[in-house]
C-alpha cells in the first residue's frame, strides 16, 4: 500500500497522532501481528515474542502522538521491536546465567545450541543496527515480508547490496574478515 | 506478562497512548506556566491570578491531550487572551489621580481587551468553519488568560472582560447568522 494511501499504516499514524482515536483500532490490527512474527523470529520463543512485541507495541504508541509523518512507520517499529528483544534476550540470558550458577548444570539438556544460536541472532542483529535506514529497511522487507518502498531489480539491487554490507560489517564486528 | 490476551493487550496499548499524549500536552501547556507567574508577579492580586493561571495550564492541556478541534484552539485562545491580560496588566501599573482620589485604568482596558479578543476569536473561527468544541475551547482559554490580568479590580473587571468578549463576538456572529451560507470551501 502506498504510504499516501489514506489506509496506509502513514496515515492511520498521522490521525493517530492527531488525536483521532477511531484509528487506534486500525493502528493497533496492523502493527501487531508483523511484531508478533519479527520478534517470533528473533526469539524463538513466542511467550517471550508476545512480551517483546507488546513492549514495542507499547512504545511506538506512546509516541504516536509524535509521529513524524513524513517517516515510514514499519521500519521505525521494526527498530524498537528488534531493540526490545534484545533487551529482553538480554536479561532472560543473565537470570539463566544466574540460574545455571545456582543450581549448576542440568544433566540432559543441550543449552549449548540454543545458546550458540542465540548468540549468532543477537551478532546478526547487531549488525543490521549498524546499517543505513535504507538498509535496514530492505533487509526487513527481505526477511519479514514486509512490504518495501521499491520493488522489482531496484529491490533486487538494494536487496544485494544492503547484504554485502551486512556481511561485511559482521564480519568486521566479529573479526573474521 | 499477558500479552497472549488480545484484548489485554490491547488496553494496554491504548493506556500507554494516552499516557503519551497527555505527557505530550502538560509539556505542550507548559510555556504557560512562567507566564502565571510573571502575571502573578506584576497583579496586584496575585492569587486569583494565579488560580485562573493554573486553570488556564489544566485546560490547555486537556485541550492538547483531547487532540483534534479542541487541540487547535488552545494558540488562538492563548493569543487573544495574552491581549486583555497585557493591557490589564499595563494599566494595573498606571493610577489616574483626580480631586475624587486615585482610579486604575484596569477596568477599561479589561473591556477594550475582551472587545479585540473576541473580535479576533470570531473572526478565526468563522473564517476557518470551526466546530463547537474550537469555540468551546478558545472561548474558555480566553476569558481564563485574560482573567488572569482582569481580577486586578475583583469580579468587575472579569465582568467586564466577560461583556467586553461578548460584544466583540456578537456582531461577527449576527452577520454570519444574516448572510446567506456560501458553498463549502
Amino acid at each position: 500500500m502506498e504510504p499516501s494511501s489514506p489506509d496506509s499504516l502513514e496515515a492511520l499514524m498521522a490521525r493517530l497522532a492527531d488525536g483521532d482515536r477511531s484509528a487506534f483500532d486500525a493502528v493497533f490490527g496492523r502493527l501487531q501481528p508483523p511484531l508478533y512474527a519479527f520478534c517470533l523470529r528473533m526469539l524463538g520463543n513466542e511467550a517471550d515474542a508476545a512480551d517483546a512485541a507488546q513492549e514495542a507495541l507499547q512504545k511506538v504508541l506512546e509516541r504516536a502522538s509524535d509521529y513524524d509523518a513524513s517517516r515510514r512507520v514499519m521500519p521505525w517499529a521494526l527498530a524498537l521491536a528488534g531493540w526490545e528483544c534484545r533487551t529482553l534476550s538480554r536479561r532472560r540470558q543473565r537470570r539463566r546465567e544466574v540460574d545455571e550458577a545456582e543450581a549448576g548444570e542440568r544433566p540432559g539438556e543441550d543449552p549449548e545450541g540454543t545458546h550458540v544460536q542465540r548468540q549468532l541472532v543477537e551478532a546478526a542483529l547487531g549488525a543490521l543496527g549498524t546499517l543505513s535506514e535504507q538498509d535496514r529497511e530492505t533487509l526487513t522487507a527481505t526477511f519479514w515480508d514486509e512490504a518495501a518502498s521499491v520493488a522489482g531489480a531496484t529491490f533486487r539491487k538494494r536487496r544485494e547490496r544492503a547484504l554485502q554490507r551486512l556481511r561485511q560489517t559482521f564480519w568486521r564486528i566479529h573479526g573474521l574478515g | 506478562m499477558d500479552s497472549a490476551d488480545p484484548s489485554l493487550a490491547r488496553a494496554r496499548a491504548r493506556r500507554a497512548y494516552e499516557w503519551g499524549r497527555l505527557r505530550r500536552a502538560a509539556l505542550g501547556a507548559l510555556p504557560l506556566l512562567p507566564l502565571v507567574a510573571f502575571s502573578a508577579f506584576l497583579s496586584s492580586r496575585p492569587l486569583p491570578t494565579w488560580c485562573f493561571g493554573l486553570l488556564a495550564f489544566g485546560l490547555g492541556t486537556a485541550l492538547l491531550w483531547v487532540g483534534r478541534e479542541p487541540q487547535r484552539a488552545v494558540l488562538p485562545g492563548l493569543a487573544a487572551g495574552a491581549v486583555p491580560l497585557v493591557l490589564a496588566l499595563c494599566a494595573n501599573q498606571v493610577h489616574l489621580c483626580g480631586p475624587d482620589g486615585c482610579s486604575t485604568l484596569c477596568m477599561p482596558a479589561c473591556i477594550a481587551g475582551g472587545l479585540a479578543a473576541g473580535a479576533g476569536i470570531a473572526v478565526l473561527g468563522f473564517r476557518r468553519r470551526a466546530g463547537v468544541a474550537w469555540w468551546g475551547g478558545a472561548t474558555a482559554l480566553t476569558l481564563l488568560t485574560g482573567a488572569m490580568g482582569c481580577s486586578c479590580v475583583g469580579y468587575s473587571g472579569l465582568v467586564g472582560l466577560l461583556c467586553g468578549f461578548a460584544v466583540g463576538v456578537v456582531p461577527l456572529a449576527v452577520k454570519r447568522a444574516v448572510t446567506p451560507a456560501g458553498p463549502a470551501a
